[in-house]
């Protein structure tokens, strides 16, 4: 209660009138007095603090305390009178709070002067008057003398005689007692019931509708609540039903508990499932650096530490390919300094994250099988030539070139060591030895089989021998034809380019060559061939034929020549068409209009063998890098296909006559076999299968195999080694 | 009555299972043992069977001296260990197993090789008189047993490449055909007593003439008619042969077989002069011959080590009835034993000549006498193998008892 008033200005005035008012029923002395306090409240409401009002605040508790304790008892004592009276006017005061409050609020200002509260002495312990004569000073400065104590005894009758004594309380602060009125009693007595403080404030009104509906658009109903709000819904359980049933059935799926997330995860690992969590399109996880081994260890084992060799020889390598980190033991992890690339390094990886574009490669899963050409099996392309069974021995040096018969009985041999060998197929029996005295470079015999006569280079020369062969009306042909008179007149062009003579020591003809440095090789046993098909032709004839040849055929063979290589050729088995390569191409020319018709580009390095397929429509070229390329005449000058078998030089290439096999064999000693099948069908392609690797022959001076040929009717393989063997390999 | 036998393999293995054996045989009497059922040990392999028989004989003839014996188990010859031949073939030890032997095919003693110039390329020998050889030094020769040249015949100026002897009338006169690499056939008749080799005559019967005439052109094939040299126009010609004809055989009248390099076996028949069959091989083949049972099975050899041998009376298939592939080159000859069913040899250019029976699949002895190829091989008085080849001898290895 006081705290209300001395706290608030506005109460004080209010109860200012009304004491006034009340002033007239009590004791006039006091007027005087009261108005002095009211004064000294007003002056200290101006000057104390907050401090000074939580003080008053701490007492007027105490005082509220007393209250309940004289409310218990009754009989406690308080002051005087007058003390009463004024606990009257207190009580007077707080019975106009509640009604008049507001009002009180709007004439604070107006109604301070009114107000004399007696004692000014402030917020201050009330112990420090408790010695002094006087309570402290009123408005004007004067002090207010303590009134006279009644000793207990008195004080006690009093009480006990006063019927109102338990109302009284006594207000240390003024040394008055004070009496509270019935009004204030009652309130008190509510507050501890925890009731409202006021009879007339209804804390449980009827609710006053203030909303008026008559004029309102969209008016709130105010109709009772139907009864199906109270009723359950039957929709709603046939839902329910629904929901039931479907849930038993499967239907419904509740979700799956969330997996938690693992709390750790492997700083080490792999990123690409980390690449699914990030919800980035084309997120792509750097690669991680390289993890440290053993090496990196502070205290490695003995094998990482490198020797003191191993170190020199750091410094002899070139800079890039220096280990990067070389290991060192130390014995303590203290004892580690500070990595000194460690900013070079970690720059380094930045540049490559930052500079190397990182892309998603597209992997296509194809099982490589599948891939591979469907080759039909070895099996059903028998037969081929698989294993050697014959060999035929007897050369002493290198065996460079071989030729069979076309009858296949019998095949010469030319080798280094200046011979010619004729052997029976069948038997392994060499039946004939030819010396010419200079090394082969090329022997060839003649297709026809009537005349079995041979064509061997040698050095310079070309020979055409009688090989002693066949019955005797064939030996008499072939004497006939191997004869050739006296030197005939030389003639203007020819003469300066070859001569015919007669071989001294050998049954045969020579062609001694002038003009060309270069050896003609089989160019002219291939021309011998030609002359031979013809028949026995006039001498000049076949003079006039070579000339017209070698006319057509000079500036390519003369810049071939002037490049120091020898120029392959070969001609169509059927047309008059002829293959000339040069050190890349192949030339084709026709023969009887005399001028080139295609070129064929082989993209090898060198060419070092070609052979003709006998259709005639497909040509296999060899190649010193050891590819052998397959063209098809009527598909593209490119190569239908290029096998790559050979880690070597590749020395010469082989068609059979009848059966689909072509072979190529190669300085790395071996003879590889393949199926080349030509389909009379130009729709198909050729099929190639690579079907047999021949071994056995010897390495000698880097040479390996020299020569293959086919037997002209069986599916068997002569290959010639620089080993001075000739081998046939046999079905 | 059980007699046991103590036998080296006996006495090594005491706990091996034994096996209720009767031993019988088609041979004479003092090669025939108590026909008796004895327990033997089942480990026994020929070697231990033979030696048990030469004991069984031994103990009714003390004077027997033990011989090589070999044995025959349902028509096989056992190679291997009893016990393994039993479960091999399927045969139950339970029962008192029969067992034949006959005597062991293998050449006893090597003769002398007699020595040619040059390389030995046929052979024949099919008088028991002499044997005829083939040469590449352009000559035919005549050997006596022991080694002994009798005659050289001339006249070819190219290697010999095939001889046979036609006909032997009486012990009087043979006549000998020759062929040649230079592509001729060349008829020597000769009198037995006298070798006059500077003959060359053609005074054989006629049909026999003809006869060996075709067959023997065909040598050098390729459907060319080839010259005698002094007279006889081939008669008729045998035309199929895509390749050069490596073989021909004539063993009965009317029939003629012949081996090609064109994979093919040809039955010609000789009045129509049309192949009656065809039996297709995939190798080239070298040589063929005609026997075994019946006469009717067909041995060829070619370039592949593998010796086949065909039953043309069994319809509907060309396959091989019996393969032998112990060679390992190009076989270059092959003959029948003229008496026996079963027995064959084989030349090869391995160096090797071998020595079959169609009831087992392994060579019954290998003749390892040449250094070089083999080129030609022939039986000689039913006991000997002889074999000429690139080393220039003509080897005889004589003592194969073929009953």
């Amino acid at each position: 209660m006081r705290e209300r008033k001395k706290s608030s200005a506005v109460e004080v005035s209010s109860v200012k009138k009304k004491k006034e008012k009340k002033t007239k029923d009590n004791n006039e002395p006091r007027e005087q007095k009261e108005k002095e306090e009211s004064q000294s409240i007003m002056k200290q409401q101006k000057n104390t603090t907050s401090r000074s009002k939580k003080e008053k605040q701490r007492k007027a508790t105490e005082d509220y305390q007393s209250l309940r304790e004289s409310e218990l008892s009754g009989d406690e004592v308080h002051g005087t009178d007058h003390d009463v009276d004024n606990a009257d006017d207190h009580h007077e005061e707080d019975q106009t709070d509640g009604s008049e409050g507001h009002r009180g609020v709007e004439e604070s200002d107006s109604s301070e002067d009114e107000v004399a509260p007696r004692n000014t002495i402030g917020d201050v312990p009330l112990e420090w008057y408790k010695d002094e004569k006087h309570i402290g000073y009123d408005i004007s400065g004067k002090k207010i003398t303590k009134k006279e104590r009644q000793d207990k005894l008195a004080s006690f009758l009093a009480n006990v005689d006063d019927s109102k004594s338990w109302r009284k309380i006594y207000d240390e602060y003024n040394d008055e007692e004070v009496e509270l009125t019935k009004e204030e009693i009652r309130l008190v007595q509510r507050l501890l019931k925890g009731k409202a403080p006021h009879t007339d404030f209804d804390q449980y009104a009827d609710y006053v509708d203030w909303f008026k509906y008559d004029d309102a658009l969209h008016p709130l109903s105010n109709a009772p609540e139907p009864k199906r709000r109270f009723i359950p819904s039957k929709w709603e359980s046939k839902k329910v039903v629904q929901y039931v049933r479907a849930i038993r059935k499967g239907l419904i799926k509740f979700d799956e508990p969330k997996e938690e997330e693992p709390k750790f995860y492997l700083l080490w690992g792999d990123d690409s499932s980390a690449a699914e969590k990030a919800n980035h399109l084309a997120y792509i996880p750097a690669p991680k650096p390289k993890l440290p081994g053993h090496e990196e260890s502070y205290n490695p084992s003995l094998e990482y530490i490198p020797t003191q060799e191993e170190l020199n020889s750091y410094q002899l390598m070139y800079e890039e390919d220096r280990p990067k980190f070389i290991p060192r033991r130390f014995t303590s992890l203290r004892s580690v300094p500070a990595y000194e690339n460690a900013v070079k390094d970690s720059f380094e990886r930045c540049m490559d994250l930052y500079l190397c574009p990182r892309v998603r490669k597209k992997r296509v899963n194809i099982d490589p099988e599948t891939l591979k050409p469907k080759l039909p099996s070895r099996k059903d392309l028998k037969p081929y030539p698989v294993a050697c069974y014959l060999e035929y021995k007897g050369h002493k040096g290198a065996v460079v070139s071989i030729s069979t018969e076309a009858s296949g009985q019998w095949f010469a041999s030319g080798s280094t060591d200046g011979t010619v060998r004729i052997w029976e197929v069948e038997s392994g029996r060499c039946l004939r030895v030819l010396e010419i005295g200079e090394a082969i470079q090329y022997v060839a015999w003649n297709p026809l089989p009537e005349l079995p006569v041979l064509a061997v280079s040698a050095g310079q020369d070309v020979l055409i021998l009688n090989t002693g062969l066949g019955n005797e009306e064939e030996q008499r042909r072939v004497k006939d034809l191997l004869h050739v008179e006296t030197p005939t007149a030389p003639d203007d062009n020819m003469a300066s380019i070859v001569s015919w003579l007669q071989h001294d020591k050998l049954d045969g003809i020579r062609l001694r060559h002038f003009k060309v440095a270069f050896s003609p090789l089989s160019i002219f046993s291939c021309i011998f061939v030609l002359v031979l098909d013809l028949g026995l032709v006039e001498d000049h004839l076949l003079k006039n034929l070579l000339l017209a040849l070698m006319f057509t055929l000079d500036g390519v063979f003369g810049r071939m020549a002037s490049q120091g290589r020898l120029p392959l050729h070969v001609f169509h088995p059927t047309r008059s068409i002829f293959f000339v390569s040069t050190k890349k191409n192949i030339r084709v020319y026709d023969l009887l209009k005399q001028r080139l018709i295609k070129k064929l580009e082989t993209g090898l390095k060198e060419v070092s063998s070609i052979a003709i397929h006998p259709a005639g429509d497909n040509l296999i070229v060899g190649s010193r890098e050891g590819k052998l390329c397959w063209f098809d005449m009527d598909l593209s000058s490119k190569p239908y296909r290029v096998l790559k078998c050979h880690p070597k030089d590749i020395t010469n290439v082989a068609f059979h006559r009848s059966y689909p096999l072509f072979a190529s064999c190669s300085d790395d000693c071996t003879a590889y076999v393949f199926h080349g099948m030509v389909y009379s069908d130009l729709n198909q392609n050729p099929l190639i299968v690579p079907l047999e690797i021949l071994r056995g022959h010897t390495s000698s001076n880097g040479r390996g195999v020299m020569d293959c040929k086919f037997h002209p009717r069986q599916p068997w393989l002569f290959t010639a080694g620089a080993d001075s063997v000739i081998r046939l390999y046999c079905h | 009555m059980d007699m046991n036998i103590e036998t080296p393999e006996d006495q090594n293995e005491e706990n091996s299972r034994r096996v209720q054996v009767r031993f019988k045989t088609k041979l004479k009497p003092p090669q025939k043992v108590p026909s008796n059922s004895i327990a033997i040990p089942s480990n026994l392999t020929r070697f231990g069977l033979s030696s048990v028989v030469n004991n069984l004989l031994q103990a009714v003839n003390p004077e027997w001296k033990s011989e090589p014996f070999d044995f025959l188990i349902n028509g096989e010859l056992v190679r291997m260990s009893l016990e393994q031949f039993l479960l091999a073939k399927g045969i139950s030890a339970e029962k008192v197993l029969e067992i034949e032997y006959i005597k062991a095919v293998a050449p006893q003693k090597e003769e002398e090789p007699s020595l040619h110039d040059d390389w030995v390329s046929a052979v024949d020998g099919s008088n028991p008189g002499f044997i005829l050889t083939g040469c590449y030094d352009n000559l035919g020769r005549v050997w006596k047993a022991g080694g002994v040249c009798t005659h050289i015949l001339e006249g070819h100026c190219g290697a010999v490449s095939s001889v046979n002897i036609i006909k032997s009338d009486g012990l009087k006169y043979v006549t000998v055909a020759t062929a040649s690499k230079d592509q001729t056939l060349r008829l020597w008749k000769v009198c037995s007593g006298s070798w006059d080799c500077t003959i060359s005559l053609w005074r054989t019967n006629d049909s026999d003439a003809a006869g060996n005439q075709v067959s023997i052109k065909k040598r050098k094939g390729n459907n060319q008619v080839e010259e005698p040299q002094l007279e006889g126009e081939a008669i008729s010609t045998l035309v199929g042969h895509t390749q050069c004809v490596s073989s021909v055989v004539w063993p009965q009248q009317e029939t003629i077989y012949s081996a090609s390099w064109d994979h093919s076996v040809r039955t010609w028949d000789v009045e129509m002069g049309k192949d009656l069959s065809d039996i297709f091989c995939g190798k080239a083949l070298n040589c063929i011959d005609i026997g075994g049972e019946g006469s009717a099975l067909i041995a060829a050899g070619g370039s592949d080590p593998i010796l086949r041998i065909w039953d043309p009376r069994k319809p509907g298939t060309s396959a091989p009835v019996f393969q032998f592939s112990s060679h390992n080159s190009w076989i270059s000859a092959c003959k029948w034993h003229n008496k026996s069913w079963f027995h064959l040899i084989s030349a090869s250019y391995d160096g090797k000549v071998m020595l079959w029976d169609l009831r087992t699949a392994w060579p019954l002895s290998v003749i390892d006498s040449h250094k070089d190829k083999v080129l030609c091989a022939d039986w000689w008085r039913g006991d000997s193998v002889i074999s000429g080849g690139v080393d220039s001898k003509l080897c005889v290895s004589s003592g194969v008892s073929i009953q």
